[in-house]
């Protein structure tokens, strides 16, 4: 049985699947090197990301199959769930069988769960769009720090960057070391542990007690809800709000 | 006074106003801009009290002429007082905006002075946002009743959504509880804002470049439980407003009592069950095409508190069901409990492949505990017990609805 390595970024593992298309053993695996538990009779090939290969079945998945299925495996990618890459391995073969149809066979065991993961990534990406807090620091960058579940920091740089596109902003995820940094023009993305000096601008020290007035003003007390609140906004993901 | 009281004073005035959607707008960002909309809308952070917030929510000034005797503002009341300026609020909405706190500004007001002067200074501040600071967010405005129409349209350029609030059900509450308002004054603005919307819409088709108007639809707010009218009333209020006046949507607002007035009611806390039972018959009037008089009577004028009004209707109606799910159309389908729009939509759609079972429905999330006892699968009924109004009643009692519930109560 074939195991296909690759390095873990999304080129890296189309040429992956790629390559296990013209593969004539039985596929094993698509596996991420940390996912690799070496085993007899596995055939270990690993992969170097290749953009010529990866740029064609990423044309391909989007043409002969669907924009839809596309944006569906990338989101399952980013869950960077175990096993995910011979999920993508599968649905893709199903895919090329059966084309845009694919999107609506919703009982097919595949596509429920390649549903089924897509969606938790696309509604915590939704979710930290609202919950993502900038802070002004010296320098005038607008910082941003998160520890997402899933790695969609991706999703949210190009969200901030047609929406806040007149002010230069770093997205850092502290949890996996990324950062996005956008400079008003373009952003991309870097890896990032620590940063230099964080020391908030007394203009933003002003705006923090601001949006924390509104947030407890705001709140009817006879209505007061804990559990419908945490409901929609769970704890995890209170760590770097202003108002908590 | 500084901005910090300021801002305490009147976001506490606005908060009684629940809506806060910021959905509807796909307003684009433009160069040298900051901001756009998003469709389907974000909420920023939940208050205490479980509700999103999404918008900067907040008054111009509490300052009030009206005495309106539901109305924590109310001229009557001694309460700290402030007003912003334009210039203050607008810097306020970007700032918040630049952080993420916010997807834009919901801007409304006490009457200062006069309904004109009011709107005016409402109109100063988003034409700040929206021509000097290019602001491409979401602004949810009021429109201040009795303020000169030219006033209204000319905010309805700037404004992605605008409401004028009904608050109460009917022309005798109003007048009893507010006798200052007057409710042709209160409908007149909605009407014409309705026509616009319509005209303009019209004019979009027929050339591109029509500028917007008010694109995110209007809204309005009923207070539910400060006058006597039942759940029926107010359901068919609901169902002329959506027809007649473009209206997008229609809040509901558990009064609170904040005043102590021999003429209001005496509750120990907001009907916050109702509130809810009427957020989900609206949703059934707006999704599920279901009219008003389906739901409720002059002989039962009051929803079920225990049960929700899909499942209450179902039960009265059991001559439909079993529904079969590759069968049923699409219409049908959203008439079963317990399968919503997402639902119906799935099984539309993977029918289309072959027969579905009941499996199938599992495996893509269709949740079945309260649908079993209302469809049938390949001719298979799961539902365990024979489909009788008390048998399924019972069910479906013990299946969810109590968990809701206790969501909805006060902890
Ligand atoms: S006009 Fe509005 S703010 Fe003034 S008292 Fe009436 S409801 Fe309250």
């Amino acid at each position: 049985m074939d195991y296909f390595i690759y390095d873990g970024s999304f080129q890296g593992l189309l040429t992956a699947i790629y390559e296990a298309f013209y593969s004539k053993n039985q596929v094993g695996g698509i596996l991420r090197e940390d996912e690799y538990q070496p085993a007899f009779f596995a055939n270990k090939i690993p992969v170097e990301a290749d953009l010529q290969k990866s740029d064609q079945l990423y044309l391909a998945i989007k043409n002969k199959i669907s924009p839809q299925s596309l944006r569906k495996i990338y989101y399952v990618f980013l869950s960077e769930k175990k096993e995910t890459g011979l999920l993508i391995y599968h649905y893709l073969r199903l895919g090329f069988k059966i084309g845009r149809k694919i999107d609506s066979y919703l009982n097919h065991e595949l596509v429920a769960r390649l549903n089924q993961l897509s969606g938790k990534v696309s509604r915590e990406a939704h979710l930290l769009k609202g919950l993502l807090r900038f802070r002004k620091i010296e320098g005038g960058v607008f910082y941003a720090p998160f520890e997402p579940d899933y790695n969609i920091i991706t999703l949210l740089a190009a969200h901030f960057a047609r929406r806040l596109a007149d002010q230069d902003w770093l997205i850092h995820d502290k949890r996996r070391g990324l950062a996005a940094v956008y400079n008003r023009e373009e952003w991309l993305l870097t890896d990032m542990v620590n940063l230099p000096d964080l020391r908030l601008t007394e203009e933003e020290k002003h705006y923090q007690r601001l949006w924390q007035s509104f947030y407890q003003h705001i709140a009817i007390e006879a209505r007061k809800n804990p559990r419908l609140q945490v409901q929609n906004m769970p704890r995890r993901y209170w760590k770097y709000l202003i108002e908590k | 006074m500084d901005l910090l009281d300021k801002l305490s004073i009147l976001a506490d005035a606005a908060k009684y106003d629940v809506s806060c959607s910021s959905s509807g707008s796909s307003r684009k960002n433009t160069p040298g801009g900051i901001g756009n909309g998003a469709r389907t809308g974000i909420c920023h952070s939940w208050s205490d009290d479980g509700r999103c917030i999404s918008l900067l929510k907040i008054l111009f000034t509490n300052y009030c002429i009206y005495n309106c005797t539901y109305c924590i503002n109310r001229a009557g009341n001694e309460r700290p007082r402030a007003a912003f300026t334009p210039r203050e609020l607008a810097d306020l909405t970007i700032n918040f905006y630049r952080r993420n706190y916010i997807e834009g500004l919901f801007l409304s007001s006490a009457v200062l002075r006069n309904p004109d002067y009011t709107m005016e200074q409402l109109l100063k501040t988003v034409r700040i946002l929206r021509k000097e600071y290019k602001f491409n967010g979401y602004i949810h405005l009021k429109a201040i009743p009795g303020a000169d129409l030219s006033l209204i349209f000319e905010a309805g350029k700037y404004a992605d959504r605008m409401s004028v609030n009904i608050e109460l059900p009917t022309r005798q509450s109003l007048k009893m509880l507010a006798p200052e308002k007057d409710f042709t004054a209160i409908l007149t603005p909605m009407k014409n804002i309705g026509q616009a919307i319509r005209q303009n819409q019209e004019e979009k088709k027929k050339y591109r470049k029509a500028g917007p108007f008010v694109p995110a639809g209007q809204s309005t707010q009923l207070i539910v439980g400060a006058s006597p009218e039942t759940d029926y009333q107010v359901l068919k209020v609901s169902e002329n407003l959506y027809g007649q006046f473009n209206m997008r949507r229609i809040y509901y607002s558990a009064y609170v009592p904040v005043n102590k007035d021999s003429i209001l009611p005496a509750l120990k806390s907001p009907p916050l069950l109702r509130e809810h039972r009427l957020y989900q018959a609206d949703w059934l009037l707006r999704f599920y095409k279901f009219r008003a008089d389906e739901l409720l009577s002059e002989e039962k004028p009051d929803f079920d508190l225990e049960l929700d009004p899909k499942a209450n209707w179902a039960l009265r109606h059991l001559e439909y069901f079993p529904v079969e799910i590759n069968k049923a159309d699409y219409e049908l389908l959203l008439r079963v409990p317990g399968i919503g729009v997402k639902s119906a939509r799935r099984i539309v759609t993977a029918r289309r492949n072959g027969s579905l079972s009941y499996y199938d429905l599992e495996k893509f999330g269709t949740v079945l505990k309260r649908a079993r006892y209302f469809i049938t699968c390949q001719g298979k009924y799961y539902g365990g017990i024979p489909i009788r109004e008390d048998l399924v009643k019972s069910r479906l009692l013990s299946a969810g609805d109590r968990q809701q519930l206790s969501l909805f109560s006060q902890e």
